[in-house]
This record gives structure tokens, C-alpha cells and sequence, in this order.
């Protein structure tokens, strides 16, 4: 009577639900596939049934199928569907908690599980990279000039930059494998082979218009949040809409970043050392300068509304949430307190102190963004590319 | 012999009818004749003032009239004038088929102190102006052909009086599961004297094994019990086990009826009671080896499922171990194709989702899904289904064309195979601990009872009522109703209530001590019969012919009370002894004479 079954078929996977559920996902066994939801979402297009059919993936077990799905992350989370679903479902807030699992489940660590699902041992986790960093640097420094804010002699340059070298390298790499493990199975899902993206000029170039739309027009533009999001019934006034809060969070942090390797790039071609005091005028402190005030604007902005839980993307929060918002508010305040303390006179002795915290909390942002629900910076790129070829797809077939 | 009273009623004396001593002969009778226009149904095509016209020279025709519609109130009034004013002693109505207005023109009849049986209907509708549109001609002349016919055979009526006959205040229920046993409380409490015949050992049926259900969590163990404390609360009720009805006589009404009782030595009991109620419920559904996997380990039916479930505590365990992933295949051997068990059992659903909750409370971390076609807990049970998805049962519904299969994985473990609709068409592997085939109902075999009580059985081999929304517990069986699961696949309640319906049924028959029954039945004329009755009585589908002595000759006699007037024994007799009342021989010929008039052509 043992017959093995047979190897075509998808394993169900009894766990997956809940699996799910300690990432936060809403009762989800109450949903009847009805498709309200899907009717209701205005990113909905190209035949695509998301969340319903995700939903439907979850309850069943169909783990493989759920991670493969770009619709994960071409859901804004405005929270519509939540409001019109008959059950009372939550398909929103399930597909915010898909995109956690998701997120723990293309990096092979465990360490993203253990940050969303153990808020204590995650912020004691989030605590200890930053003492680590912190103490790490602190162990080689060197006198605090009290005459003018001299933050290298403290903590050596070179430390700084290798530390950060490394962190990058350790980001690239497991951003890399995160990004590869989530792209191979979109792309055996959706049909798409190298042969498809780099198979001729006609591929090249409808590959290329993808990644435009993908990192361009979406990432970097936001079109589709700031179009098609219908998150502002009752009309919020600009300055509150979500997608000009976000808008501002990734242009003030993309900002930072860039005047970061900017003030490196000046000082390795020579115009300028580091950490010599400069005016507000000058390129990469005024760079700097804009981005951050961004960046704490929109960051506020978020903690506020998660506060507040003005909308259904703030209902439901989890540490990792927080972590985020708290590691980028940290980032971007303590730069100013910085730029406020080179201006002083007589370099106050916190400005070091705040400094040397800036660099741990910034070097722990970056290492664990793969791990925390910043990884949606490079995971939505990724699903947007294939929505773009697919898109493209369509078109070309009508 | 028959019991028919052979005097005609007094008003009918007054019209001077109480004699025909030469039936064929005109001249003696007062008959009315009423053409409807149906308005224009019947009068667009066949010319009714002709018709009319033709029928007023008719001989013993008085009144020959045609009206708009024949089944108005008013003119029904006015038809009761004619025949009161004009004394008639036969109504003919040319109108729509006897199956429609038989019964009002009766009553009109009645009403005009007429006896009933001096009524003809005669179909103008259904037979000349809706089938001859293309012959307006040709539809007239056949009209006043059957017209004529009618009145031919209305010349020939005697008046017939129902027949009384007295009725036991006793019913047999056979079969004491919950259906009879409810049945059998509710006739004692309407004063009926009841037997109960049980063929197994004990009372209860297949409620009695059932454990605690929807919704009050009662189990089926108690709620028979109560019963069986019920039944025996009262002295009227006279309960056989291990007994089996093997012979049923007598008439309606009057049955003699033959139990054998098995025990240390069988015997035969002899009960007279007026109705039956057969409640013999039915059978569960044994999957074929290898159907949907049955016959590997891990395998089971719904009804050995429920008993796992209601004989254990805590989480579930098979075979030693705990049970952690179930998949329930719903519909296994119903809803089969064409040929197969094409109906639905109703309860399986329902009782499928109520043991998956059972045990869902027990063991929250026990995965279950349900393969179904279509989820059929309806009414209140849809509560239980929704509490059943809420507590994360997840429902699976396949396309028919691609049911799930099961198999044994290399692991011990159970592979099904199934295709989501609500995903897609791929082909789903779940691993599963126990397969639990969600088994419905088959009729019982039965084949010893269906024949005693000549029960109608339909093509799904359930047996059959007469009408399943209006009369939904008689059978064809004069006297004998079905009540519950024999009928058709039921549920508990469903089964209660049609068991009680059966009570009221058989209360309208035996409360009032008697019973009126239609008196069109063969008779034998004695003198005539030549006493070689092999073929006659061979001939009645209902036994209602026997051969007795009556002065030292053997002659057929017909039980007025078992005779169903069915009319199969008339023309089978070599002597033309046997008539039927209300369509003898002569009226027939009569009316085929007249018919033939019609060839002649129309004034
Ligand atoms: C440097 C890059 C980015 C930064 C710093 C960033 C920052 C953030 C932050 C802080 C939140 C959290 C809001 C909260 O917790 O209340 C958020 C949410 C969100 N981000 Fe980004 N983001 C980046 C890139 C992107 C990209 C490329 C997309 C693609 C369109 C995107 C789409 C979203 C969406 C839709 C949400 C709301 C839903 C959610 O909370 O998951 N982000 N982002
Ligand atoms: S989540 Fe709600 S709206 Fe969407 S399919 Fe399920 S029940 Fe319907
Ligand atoms: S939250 Fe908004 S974007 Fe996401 S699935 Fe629901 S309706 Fe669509």
C-alpha cells in the first residue's frame, strides 16, 4: 500500500497560519475568499487577486507560493481592504505580517525572526549592537579637544571608516542573499529566466525600462504611493499624507547617506579632510543639513501616527516596528545635535558623547537592515521590477 | 361482497329516478349540460353555442347552456339553481380536464343535493380546443361527440354513497429508532393504542450510538433514552424487539398484521391495527476498497470517526499515537454520477463539522481540512460552520472533476492530493494523519417489509410518498405512512418531525372511528360469475379479490374496502361478471355508441 506521492505536487505546509500568526497576522480564518478585499484595493491590476489569494495561500499552507508572491510588497498597506472586508479579517494588517514572515524567511540567519517575534530578547539584541559598537570604538580613543570639536581625535577616522567598511560589506552581503533568495522564486513563479531578462536587445531593454520603473519611478518617485494610495478619506492636508512622509524619510535618509560618502569622497580626493569645521554653504554639510531635517520630519511623523494609530498601517505595532523608526530618529537627531555642537564655542564635552552614539547607532541601522523591516528598502524594489515586467507583459500581449 | 348501500337517496326518489329498470332506454332521466368558454381557451376554436345547440335536442338533456366560466362562483350558484329549478338528476360540465374541476363540480352537485356520482366532466379543453387549433371545424364536432359521450354515460349513473368502513384505534410502527419511538409517544398521547416492532434487540437505532450533538450537546445515547422512558410511561404502547413484520391483510383501516418475535423460541404475534407507520431508517455507506484510500491504515468513515472522537478525551490518538493533521473528504458515495447515489444525505455535513469542533476544543493545535464540494450546513448549522473556519479549520473546495486521492507516504504518514479551487488548478499535496471519508446515508435493505406492505421504493431505492411537498407521509398504501430516514436521507430533527407528521396522519384516518372511502370499485355479479376466479384473482395488484363459497358454488367476492376501483380485474373476466361502480360496462358502451353518433353529420 506505501506509494510515495507523487513529486509535482506542493507539499502543504499545516504550520504556515500559524507560523504567521506570531508575526502578527490578524485572524485570518475568518475570511471566506468573498474577494472584497481584492475588489476594493486600488494597487489591484493586472489580474492580480492580492490579499485575498495570499490570504487564501496562508490558510491553506501554501508556504512556497506565499513567498514567491510579489503582491506581498505591492500592497501599500492603506488599509482599505481592512475596512471593507465582511469578516473583519484584516487582510491589511495579514499582509503587513506576510511581509514580516517574508522578511524573516529570505535571510537564513534567524536573527529577523527572533526581532519580530521576541520583543525582549530582540531589544536586547538591538541594545547590545550598539553597546558593542560603542564600546568597540570608545576602547581606541583618543583626548576630547575642548578648544574646538575635534570628533576624529577621538575617534580615530580610520576606525570609523574600516568599522563602516565593514558593516557595508557584511549589508552587501547579506542583502545580497536575502535579495537573490526573494528574486529566484518571484522570478520561477512568474516565469522569468535570465533568458527572459538577458536574452537579446529586446529583453535588455524592456529589463531596463523594468528597473527604471522599479527603482526610479517607484522607489525613488513614489508614484504609485502618492497616486494611487487612497489613503487620504477624509482628506489629510499634504504634510500628513503618508506618502509624503515616507517620501521624506527615504530621500532624508538616501540624503544623510550621500553626504556621508560625499564628505569621504571630498577628503579622499583631496579638497578637504574630514571633520574639518566647514560652513553651513558648504556642499555636503548643506546636503546633510536639508536630508536630515527630512528625515526627522518624516521619521516624527510615523512615531506620531504609530502613536496616535492614526491609520491601519499604525494599528498593529510590533518591536521591530519600533526599532526601525527609533534607529533612524537616533540617526538623524544625533546628527544635529552634532552639527549643533560644532558651531558652538568651547566644543561641549556631550557633543562627543553624542557622536560617538551617532556612529553606533548608525552602524547598527545599516547591519541590521536586512533583519528589520527596513529590509522592505530593497525587497520592494525587487517585487516592483517584476511588476513592471509584468506589466509590460500585458501590454504587449492586448 | 360489496358494501355499498344499493338505495338511492330520498331527494333523488322526489326526482323520480330511484328506478332504472331499463338503463338504456331515454326518456326517464333530467340531465344539464354547461359548455364553458374558458374564456376563449375552450371558445376561440370550438364553437360552444354549436355545441350547445347540438346537445339541446340530446334526449333527457333539460338544460343545454353555455357559460363564460364554468368555474366562476356565480355560475356555479347558478348551476346549483338549474339543478334544484329544473330538478335534474345529472350535471354534465364541458369544460378542462377532470383533474382540475372534477372535485368543484362534485361540490356543486352536492350542494344542489344531487349525489355526486351523477356528475360527468368532459375535457372540451385538453382534447379539442388546445389540440385541434388548425380545425375549428373538426375541434366543434369532436366536442359534441364527447359531450354526447358524457351524457351517455351520465344517463346510466346510479348515485353512489362513500363506503364506511370502521377503523382500528391502533397503529404498528416499524422500526424503533428515534423517528418511531417519537411517532409512537406522540399517537399514545392522542389516545392511539401503538406496537412497536424493533427488529434489532434493542430500541434506539443509530441515535442511540451517537454522542453529544448539535446544539444543545445532548447525546444521541440520552435523547433515545428519554424516549424509551417515554414509551414506557405509557401502558398503550406495546414494544417488540428482535421482531419482524412478515404478513400484512386485511383492509383499510382493519389490518391484520403477522410479527415474528425471535427470542429462546420464535413465535408468531398477531396484531390488528388500523394504520402502519414504517420507520426503518437506513443504512450508512460503505466505501469501496481503495475508494479515496479506504482500506489503508488511517482511513475511516464518518460513523467509526465520531465514535473516536465521542469514546475519547484530551487530544486525539489513532492507533497509539496523536492524531495532529486530519483531512475529511466530504460526499463519499453521494452525490455520485448518474446510476450511482446521486442525492445528497443532508446530515453529514453538519455532523462532520460538529465532531471536527468537538475536537477542535479539545486540542487547538490540531490542524483539519476539509475537502468538501460544497459545504451544505444549512440553517441553524451554518453557526457551527462559521465557528468551525473561525477556529482555523480551513475548507478546501475541489472541482468534481478532480476529487482527492489518498495514499500511504513512505513516512506512515497520509498523502492527499487536492486542487484548490479558490488557488488555482495545481495540484496540492497534503500530509495528513487520519483521512477521515465523510459517509452518508443508502437505503436499508429491506426487501422482506417492502414486500409485505407492497411499498413503493424509488430509483435511489429510498421508499417513495405520494407527493413529496403536500402529502410527504403517505405512501400509495392506503394507511401505511413512512416517517423518517427510509424516506429519504433526514436529519435528526428532520426525521422527529416527519415521524410526527405520520402521528397527525394517522389520526385524521382512526380518530374518528371510521373512515369514508371512494365507492367507484369493481363488484362481481354473482350470478354470472362462473367460479373460475384463478384469473381474477391474479389480476388485482391489491388482493382484493378472494374465492369463497356462497351456496355450496365457488364465486370471486371483491372487498369493497381493498379494492382501489383500479378496474385491471374487469376485462380479464371470460363471463363479464365484474363491473366497475361509476364506469360499468353498459355506461362505456353507451358513451362509445354515442361517440360514433358524430360521423353522421352535424345539424
Ligand atoms: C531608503 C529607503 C527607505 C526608507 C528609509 C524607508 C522608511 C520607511 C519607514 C520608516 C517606514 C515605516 C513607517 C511606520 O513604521 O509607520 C516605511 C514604510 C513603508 N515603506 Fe518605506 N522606506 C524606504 C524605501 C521604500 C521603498 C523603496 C518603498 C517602495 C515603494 C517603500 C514603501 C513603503 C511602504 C508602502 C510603507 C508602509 C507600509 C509598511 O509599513 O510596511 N519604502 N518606510
Ligand atoms: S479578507 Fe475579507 S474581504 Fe478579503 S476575501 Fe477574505 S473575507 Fe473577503
Ligand atoms: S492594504 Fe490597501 S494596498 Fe494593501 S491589499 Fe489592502 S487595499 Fe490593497
Amino acid at each position: 500500500m506505501t506509494t510515495t506521492a507523487t513529486k509535482t505536487t506542493r507539499f502543504i505546509d499545516t504550520e504556515l497560519l500559524s507560523d504567521l500568526k506570531r508575526f502578527g497576522a490578524a485572524d485570518v480564518s475568518a475570511c471566506f475568499s468573498c474577494g472584497t478585499c481584492t475588489a476594493i484595493c486600488p494597487l489591484v491590476d493586472n489580474d492580480s487577486t492580492f490579499p485575498r489569494r495570499i490570504i487564501r495561500y496562508a490558510q491553506v499552507g501554501m508556504r512556497d507560493e506565499l513567498l514567491s508572491s510579489k503582491e506581498l510588497w505591492t500592497c501599500y498597506q492603506c488599509g482599505l481592504c481592512s475596512d471593507s472586508c465582511p469578516t473583519e479579517a484584516d487582510p491589511s494588517e495579514f499582509m503587513a505580517a506576510a511581509r514580516r514572515y517574508a522578511i524573516a524567511s529570505y535571510e537564513p540567519t534567524g536573527l529577523a525572526r527572533i526581532l519580530y517575534t521576541r520583543p525582549v530578547v530582540g531589544s536586547f539584541i538591538a541594545a547590545a549592537v550598539a553597546a558593542f559598537f560603542a564600546v568597540f570604538m570608545y576602547a581606541s580613543h583618543g583626548p576630547q579637544d575642548g578648544a574646538s570639536l575635534a570628533l576624529f581625535e577621538f575617534i580615530p577616522e580610520g576606525l570609523i571608516h574600516w568599522t563602516g567598511v565593514a558593516v557595508m560589506v557584511a549589508l552587501a552581503l547579506a542583502g545580497v542573499f536575502g535579495i537573490t533568495s526573494m528574486a529566484r522564486r518571484v522570478a520561477r513563479s512568474e516565469g522569468v529566466s535570465l533568458a527572459t531578462l538577458f536574452g537579446g536587445r529586446a529583453q535588455l531593454s524592456k529589463a531596463g525600462k523594468a528597473l527604471w520603473s522599479a527603482l526610479g519611478i517607484e522607489s525613488l518617485g513614489q508614484r504609485r504611493y502618492r497616486e494611487d494610495c487612497k489613503d487620504d478619506n477624509p482628506v489629510e492636508p499634504l504634510y500628513r499624507r503618508r506618502w509624503l512622509i515616507h517620501a521624506l524619510t527615504i530621500w532624508g535618509f538616501l540624503g544623510l547617506f550621500s553626504a556621508t560618502i560625499l564628505d569621504w569622497g571630498l577628503a579622499l580626493i583631496g579638497v578637504k579632510e574630514t571633520g574639518t569645521p566647514i560652513p553651513l554653504w558648504y556642499p555636503s554639510r548643506l546636503i546633510g543639513t536639508i536630508a536630515g531635517i527630512a528625515l526627522v520630519y518624516g521619521v516624527s511623523m510615523f512615531m506620531i501616527n504609530r502613536l496616535r494609530q492614526v491609520n491601519r498601517a499604525a494599528q498593529f505595532t510590533t518591536a521591530s516596528d519600533w526599532l526601525l523608526l527609533v534607529l533612524l530618529w537616533i540617526t538623524g537627531a544625533t546628527g544635529f545635535f552634532i552639527e549643533v555642537a560644532l558651531y558652538l564655542p568651547n566644543a561641549p564635552a556631550w557633543g562627543y558623547w553624542i557622536f560617538l552614539f551617532h556612529v553606533a547607532v548608525a552602524m547598527e541601522l545599516m547591519l541590521l537592515l536586512p533583519f528589520t523591516k527596513f529590509a522592505h528598502a530593497m525587497y520592494r524594489p525587487v517585487a516592483l521590477f517584476f511588476y513592471a515586467l509584468a506589466a509590460d507583459k500585458s501590454k504587449q500581449t492586448v | 361482497m360489496s358494501e355499498q348501500p344499493d338505495a338511492s337517496t330520498s331527494e333523488q326518489a322526489d326526482a323520480g329516478t330511484s328506478e332504472q329498470a331499463d338503463p338504456g332506454k331515454s326518456g326517464d332521466r333530467r340531465i344539464g349540460v354547461f359548455i364553458c368558454h374558458c374564456g376563449g381557451n375552450i371558445s376561440d376554436y370550438v364553437d360552444v353555442a354549436k355545441v350547445r345547440d347540438a346537445l339541446k335536442d340530446e334526449p333527457d338533456v333539460v338544460v343545454s347552456e353555455t357559460t363564460l366560466f364554468a368555474c366562476s362562483d356565480g355560475t356555479q350558484q347558478e348551476m346549483v339553481a338549474a339543478i334544484q329549478e329544473k330538478k335534474l338528476d345529472g350535471l354534465v360540465v364541458a369544460s378542462c380536464s377532470p383533474k382540475l374541476h372534477q372535485i368543484t363540480f362534485q361540490g356543486v352537485s352536492k350542494r344542489a343535493d344531487l349525489n355526486p356520482y351523477s356528475y360527468t366532466q368532459v375535457n372540451v379543453r385538453e382534447q379539442c380546443s388546445w389540440a385541434h387549433t388548425d380545425d375549428h371545424e373538426g375541434a366543434t364536432e369532436k366536442a359534441i361527440g364527447l359531450v354526447r359521450a358524457g351524457v351517455a354515460k351520465t344517463r346510466l349513473s346510479t348515485p353512489l354513497e362513500p363506503l364506511v368502513v370502521k377503523t382500528l384505534p391502533k397503529t404498528m410502527v416499524v422500526g424503533g429508532g428515534v423517528a418511531g419511538l417519537r411517532a409512537a409517544v406522540g399517537l399514545a398521547d392522542i389516545g392511539l393504542g401503538v406496537v412497536i416492532v424493533e427488529r434489532a434487540s434493542a430500541l434506539g437505532g443509530w441515535v442511540a450510538e451517537l454522542g453529544p450533538m448539535y446544539p444543545n450537546e445532548h447525546s444521541g445515547r440520552e435523547q433515545i433514552d428519554f424516549l424509551i422512558a417515554e414509551v414506557a410511561k405509557r401502558p398503550s404502547i406495546t414494544v417488540l424487539t428482535d421482531a419482524e413484520l412478515v404478513s400484512k391483510s386485511g383492509s383499510f383501516g382493519n389490518y391484520i398484521t403477522e410479527v415474528r418475535v425471535k427470542g429462546s423460541h420464535s413465535q408468531m404475534v398477531t396484531a390488528e391495527v388500523g394504520t402502519i407507520v414504517v420507520a426503518t431508517g437506513f443504512d450508512t455507506y460503505e466505501p469501496e476498497v481503495g475508494e479515496f484510500g479506504y482500506g489503508i491504515d488511517g482511513v475511516v468513515t464518518l460513523p467509526e470517526f465520531t465514535k473516536l472522537v465521542d469514546s475519547s478525551k484530551g487530544p486525539l490518538i489513532y492507533k497509539g499515537k496523536q492524531v495532529r493533521t486530519i483531512a475529511y473528504v466530504y460526499c463519499v458515495g453521494n452525490r455520485q454520477p448518474a446510476g450511482g447515489n446521486e442525492y445528497c444525505s443532508k446530515f453529514c455535513c453538519a455532523a462532520t463539522v460538529h465532531a471536527s469542533l468537538k475536537i477542535a476544543k479539545r486540542d487547538s493545535e490540531l490542524r483539519q481540512y476539509h475537502l468538501h464540494r460544497d459545504i451544505r450546513t444549512y440553517g441553524k448549522f451554518e453557526l457551527m460552520y462559521s465557528e468551525s473556519r473561525e477556529r482555523g479549520s480551513v475548507y478546501m473546495k475541489f472541482p468534481d472533476e478532480t476529487p482527492p486521492s489518498v495514499a500511504k507516504m513512505a513516512d506512515g504518514r497520509l498523502a492527499v492530493t487536492v486542487v484548490d479551487t479558490q488557488t488555482g488548478n495545481e495540484e496540492l499535496t497534503l500530509p495528513a494523519d487520519l483521512v477521515v471519508l465523510v459517509t452518508g446515508m443508502v437505503p436499508r435493505q429491506n426487501q422482506g417489509l417492502t414486500s409485505v406492505l407492497k411499498l413503493p421504493v424509488g430509483v435511489d431505492g429510498f421508499y417513495n410518498e405520494i407527493h413529496p411537498k403536500l402529502r410527504p407521509v403517505e405512501t400509495v398504501v392506503a394507511g401505511v405512512m413512512i416517517a423518517g430516514a427510509c424516506q429519504s436521507p433526514k436529519t435528526l430533527s428532520e426525521s422527529v418531525a416527519s415521524g410526527l407528521a405520520a402521528v397527525t396522519q394517522s389520526a385524521g384516518i382512526l380518530l374518528k372511528g371510521f373512515a369514508e372511502l371512494d365507492p367507484l370499485v369493481a363488484t362481481v355479479d354473482i350470478a354470472a360469475c362462473a367460479g373460475c376466479t384463478d384469473t381474477c384473482l391474479a389480476s388485482c395488484p391489491y388482493d382484493a379479490i378472494t374465492a369463497v363459497d356462497t351456496d355450496g358454488r365457488k364465486v370471486a367476492e371483491i372487498s369493497a374496502a381493498v379494492c382501489k376501483g383500479c378496474g385491471g380485474c374487469v376485462p380479464v373476466c371470460p363471463e363479464d361478471a365484474i363491473d366497475l361502480l361509476g364506469y360499468t360496462d353498459a355506461q362505456m358502451r353507451a358513451s362509445i355508441d354515442s361517440l360514433s353518433l358524430v360521423k353522421e353529420p352535424v345539424a
